[in-house]
């Protein structure tokens, strides 16, 4: 029995790495972390990977994070350890990654990854959600810029033209943690390893007594993140703290649009319930003015 | 090293191949000529096999069936109702039809693909409620205690009658090695080497499969990464695949399971259902009491009669019961085998008898610790099947302590405080009160076992360990060398302590039932002894001790009656939770635990059976959760089942309490599963604590607790 080998394509620099894209169709591979788990054989058999393979996570035009004009910019290979370690991660995030698997696969796993890989239960998903992220696509023809929630069209299913690479998420007019409310929960059976069976994040801004800003997006309910700007935008200029109908008709809506799922990981009813009340304790908990 | 008191700690004689990595597994090893096999399972739960077309085989590649075992085709257990080969009926989904065995794995997967099996699908039983709606496929039952007619009649006059059902689930033992077995073919003779704890059930299994005589196969145990009871009686179903191929195709083949395949397949702890019926005064004091124990067999009989009785007997918790009355049934049903588990029936039986016993208490209006103190059995008192407990009990001086070193009553106040003042986080506080028979039940030691130890002392002086016990992490090489050190009077590290194989070892019994310590470890103390007493330098010297049975009230197996156990580890777990109410996640706060082990042989590996048989404990009161539908085990991976990791089990504050036996070297008793047991009772009693909700389960997940918080949510509604 011969074993057939892939190729695998490993280039100094990310120009390279794209015209590669544009020539073949290729798995691409960051941290492998999800994509080995992917193409696992039984025991004892090498992965399952058709066609070639190309590397990127080495590619430095990939792990810049800096600030330009307003907008944060994070390169799509930062793995979670680096942006743990980086002063311009905002802080929610950080929290959200520092709940992502464990040490080992903190310092493979990246965010593009996370991303291109498109799972309900994607841990920075939910976040990039509520901050409105972009995502900056490139092959040979130039950059395209994409909103996550374009991008991300079900479980495993992305809008990336074979040709493209994400090179780069940005964060949009990254919102001034101190004087806005947020918050991100991961609910899973244990503290580390673990699926999320239900995510949260939520984002609030009051001013003057009324609400400014509210987003929430939750993960693990359905096939991709669940976030509804009309609901949202129901919240708009209401007095703070929000009134009893006001409040329930929130939880009400969404309870409408959340549809989860029974699996070996959890079941509906505990996934649509816990997903409220993590909301309606969002919406009450805290004293903003 | 000499010790001057042998609980000082050492280190473990295994302990730098094993953090070096350098400790070959039985899935590191290589031979030439090596085949490996892959098992066709059953995708259905019940049925009558009707063809097989197996597909064209490649030269090298070899079908092992039925049609191969030269003896009766039934894995050696109890009762022969498991198939090696089930070419037949097959009974639960997974169960192995034939095996393929050849060079490639690759290409056996490939093969295992192209094979069609035609069935005729039955009727199944996937879950224990059928089978009790049924009660028709009863593997075993047992009854004993008070007689029903004066239980009904002490039941007529109560104040009230409280009866509940509780259930407990699944629970996988997550070894660190899967299960691995490989069998060797060696001029018309059999070897089989793998990850096992019982050496002789397989010998025994493989005289039986292969109908031949002691002398043709040998069994030898490879390291073995964690057992936990799993490697019990499972590894002697591999153990019949491998010699056969073995014995068919002349060379070697290799069995490995990858975690998926044993998540699946491998034998759990049986999930049950308790029924319990208790007359209560008006005080809330309880007056009678009788007990209907359910275990899920799974699809054949193992040794699930034997852990029915563990059940049964520990039915009663550490409690002196007025009028007691116990009955048990395994049922069988179309699902994965269940088997032996660390506790091995007791720990649903402590689970359920510290959760009614805390419902009780909640009737009475009293704390749970309170009111469950007053039934202590003390020492002099009977056991539930007429035995005594002829040994001193700590357990009141146990609580006493622990309950000044928790400061109990100031923490729960405190707790009350700070839920009152919280509206997401509530903090609770629970004990359980445990024990365990150490060693095989009843006459078992006697009648079953009878243990043979042997001590070879060469030319050269050195003394080495001969006994069929297998090191499987829990320390033997280190504990059993140091008692025979110590009455040598020389270092632990000079006694050898091989691998056994059966070859050279005399058959000491099976390491299971917490008795390698004091059963084994005792005949060894008393070998050393004459040994030392007969030691003549430079000659070759064989000492050989076989068990001697203890006189006790003669146990009497038909009415379950007489003293069960030689001897009982004691134990007390006091523990606190935070549980999340918008979540039901439980984060645990301090735990405490005292154990009475009579003497600890060496404090850090009794420190290692306590932090890590806690860790199971307490993880399958809340954590653990494996589920089976249509006959399918769900939870194909650890993710998805949920052991904890370092970050969800906290620093456990133990202590032991010596209170040495007379029939244990140095004192000693059990440690393995005593450490296991009190956890997810202890845990339960918490979370009750800390919600004020009662529950009738385990596990109970965040699932359970948010359900029943929407419930009383939706009942308090209800009433206005
Ligand atoms: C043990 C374990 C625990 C885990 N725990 C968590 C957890 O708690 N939370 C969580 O969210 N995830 C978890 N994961 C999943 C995984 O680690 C994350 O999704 C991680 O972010 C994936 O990143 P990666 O770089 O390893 O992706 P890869 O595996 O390299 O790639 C994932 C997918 O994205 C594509 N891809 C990657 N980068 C790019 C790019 N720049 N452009 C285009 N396509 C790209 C790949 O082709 C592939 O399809 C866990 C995985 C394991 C093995």
């Amino acid at each position: 029995m011969v074993t057939k080998t892939v190729d695998s394509y490993h280039f100094d620099k990310l120009e390279e790495t794209i015209a590669k894209l544009n020539e073949e169709d290729c798995t691409i591979i960051a941290g492998g972390t999800d994509v080995m788990v992917l193409h696992k054989s039984r025991r004892g058999v090498a992965p399952k990977i058709a066609g070639p393979v190309v590397f990127i996570d080495h590619l430095s035009e990939l792990k810049q994070t800096y600030l330009a004009e307003g907008n944060l910019h994070i390169g799509a290979c930062c793995t979670y350890g680096e942006m743990l370690e980086h002063s311009l991660i905002p802080s929610v995030f950080k929290k959200a990654i520092r709940e992502v698997a464990a040490p080992a696969i903190r310092n493979r796993g990246t965010i593009g990854g996370n991303i291109c890989n498109a799972s309900p239960a994607g841990d920075m998903l939910p976040l990039l959600y509520i901050f409105n992220a972009k995502l900056v696509l490139r092959s040979f023809l130039g950059d395209r810029i994409v909103e996550i929630h374009d991008f991300i069209q079900g479980p495993r299913r992305i809008a990336r033209q074979q040709n493209e690479l994400l090179v780069e998420v940005i964060l949009p007019d990254v919102v001034d943690e101190e004087s806005t409310y947020l918050v991100f929960e991961k609910i899973a059976n244990r503290q580390a390893d673990a699926i999320s069976k239900v995510s949260f994040a939520g984002l609030l801004q009051v001013k003057d007594g009324k609400v400014a800003d509210a987003r929430f997006a939750f993960g693990a309910v359905g096939p991709t993140m669940v976030r509804s700007l009309e609901i949202e935008k129901k919240l708009l200029a209401k007095g703070y703290p929000l009134r009893a109908e006001v409040l329930e008709e929130v939880v009400a809506d969404f309870s409408s649009v959340i549809n989860p799922i029974d699996d070996q990981r959890s079941t509906a009813y505990y996934r649509e319930t816990v997903a409220l009340k993590l909301l309606r304790y969002f919406l009450t908990s805290k004293e903003l003015s | 090293m000499i010790t001057k008191d042998i609980s000082q700690s050492v280190v473990k004689k295994d302990h730098v191949d094993k953090v070096a990595g350098q400790l070959p597994y039985i899935s590191d090893v290589k031979m030439e000529d090596m085949l490996y096999g892959v098992l066709f399972r059953s995708p259905i739960a019940y049925g009558k096999v009707l063809s097989i077309q197996y597909p064209t085989l490649p030269e090298g590649y070899h079908v092992i069936g039925a049609e191969h075992i030269p003896g009766g085709n039934f894995v050696k257990i109890l009762v022969p109702d498991q198939p090696i080969f089930a070419n037949e009926w097959v009974n639960y989904i997974g169960e192995p039809i034939f095996m393929l065995v050849g060079k490639e794995l690759k290409v056996l997967y490939q093969l295992l693909d192209e094979v069609e099996v035609e069935f005729e699908e039955h009727e199944a039983t996937y879950t224990l409620d059928d089978a009790i709606g049924k009660m028709t496929d009863v593997m075993a039952t047992h009854e004993f205690g008070e007689s029903l007619q004066s239980i009904e009649k002490i039941e007529q006059e109560a104040y009230q009658i409280i009866e509940e059902e509780y259930e407990t689930g699944y629970q996988e033992h997550v070894y660190l090695e899967p299960q691995g077995m490989l069998g060797i073919y060696q001029e018309d003779k059999i070897q089989v080497q793998g990850s096992m704890q019982c050496l002789y059930y397989i010998k025994n299994a493989l005289i039986s499969a292969l109908a031949c005589d002691d002398d043709e196969v040998r069994v030898i145990q490879s390291p073995t990464g964690g057992g936990f009871g799993g490697k019990e009686d499972f590894p002697s179903m591999m153990a019949c695949h491998v010699a056969i191929a073995a014995q068919v195709v002349k060379k070697p083949v290799m069995l490995l399971f990858d975690r998926s395949e044993d998540l699946v397949v491998t034998t759990k702890r049986h999930p049950s259902k308790i029924k319990y019926k208790t007359a209560l005064d008006k005080e809330g004091n309880i007056l009678s009491m009788s007990t209907e124990v359910f275990l899920d067999g799974g699809a054949n009989t193992g040794l699930s009669p034997v852990v029915l009785q563990r059940a049964l007997l520990n039915s009663a918790g550490v409690y002196k019961i007025p009028h007691y009355h116990a009955k048990g049934y395994v049922l069988k049903t179309n699902t994965v085998p269940n088997g032996a588990f660390r506790g091995f029936g007791a720990p649903q039986s402590f689970a359920g008898i510290e959760s009614h016993m805390g419902h009780l208490a909640r009737i009475a209006g009293k704390d749970p610790l309170e009111y469950k103190r007053r039934y202590l059995v003390k020492q002099g008192d009977p056991t539930i099947t007429n035995g005594r407990f002829r040994d001193p009990v700590f357990m009141e001086d146990m609580i006493e302590d622990l309950l000044e070193t928790m400061k109990y009553r100031e923490t729960k106040e405190e707790f009350t405080r700070f839920n009152q003042q919280s509206p997401r986080y509530k903090k609770g506080i629970g004990t359980s009160l445990f024990l365990h028979g150490c060693g095989f039940t009843g006459s078992g030691e006697r009648d079953h076992i009878k243990a043979t130890v042997k001590l070879l002392k060469t030319k050269e002086d050195k003394v080495l360990v001969k006994i069929s016990n297998s090191d499987m992490g829990q320390g033997i090489f280190t504990t059993l060398s140091k008692i025979v050190a110590q009455e040598l009077n020389v270092p632990y590290e000079e006694i050898l302590f091989p691998y056994p194989d059966t070859k050279d070892v005399p058959d000491s019994g099976p390491t299971v039932a917490s008795r390698t310590t004091m059963i084994v470890g005792k005949l060894l103390e008393r070998a050393a002894r004459r040994l030392k007493e007969q030691w003549q330098s430079g000659a070759e010297q064989e000492i050989v001790e076989h068990y001697v049975h203890e006189e006790m009230i003669p146990w009497d197996e038909k009415t379950f009656s007489g003293d069960a156990y030689p001897a009982y580890s004691w134990g007390v777990n006091m523990v606190e939770v935070e549980v999340d109410s918008l979540t039901g996640n439980v984060q645990l706060g301090e735990i405490h635990a005292s154990f009475d082990i009579g003497k600890a042989i060496d404090e850090r590996i009794v420190k290692g059976q306590i932090d890590g048989g806690m860790a199971q404990g307490l993880a399958y009161g809340f954590m653990e959760k494996m589920t089976s539908k249509q006959g399918k085990i769900q939870q194909r991976s650890i993710t998805d089942y949920g052991p904890p990791t370092s970050m969800d089990i906290v620093h456990i504050e133990s202590k032991l309490y010596d209170n040495p036996y007379a029939g244990g070297p140095y004192g000693a008793k059990g440690v393995g599963e005593l450490t296991l047991i009190g956890g997810a009772p202890a845990v339960q009693s918490a979370i009750e604590d800390a919600l004020a909700v009662s529950f009738y389960q385990i596990p109970i997940t965040p699932e359970v607790i948010i359900e029943s918080l929407e419930k009383r949510e939706g009942e308090a509604v209800d009433k206005i």
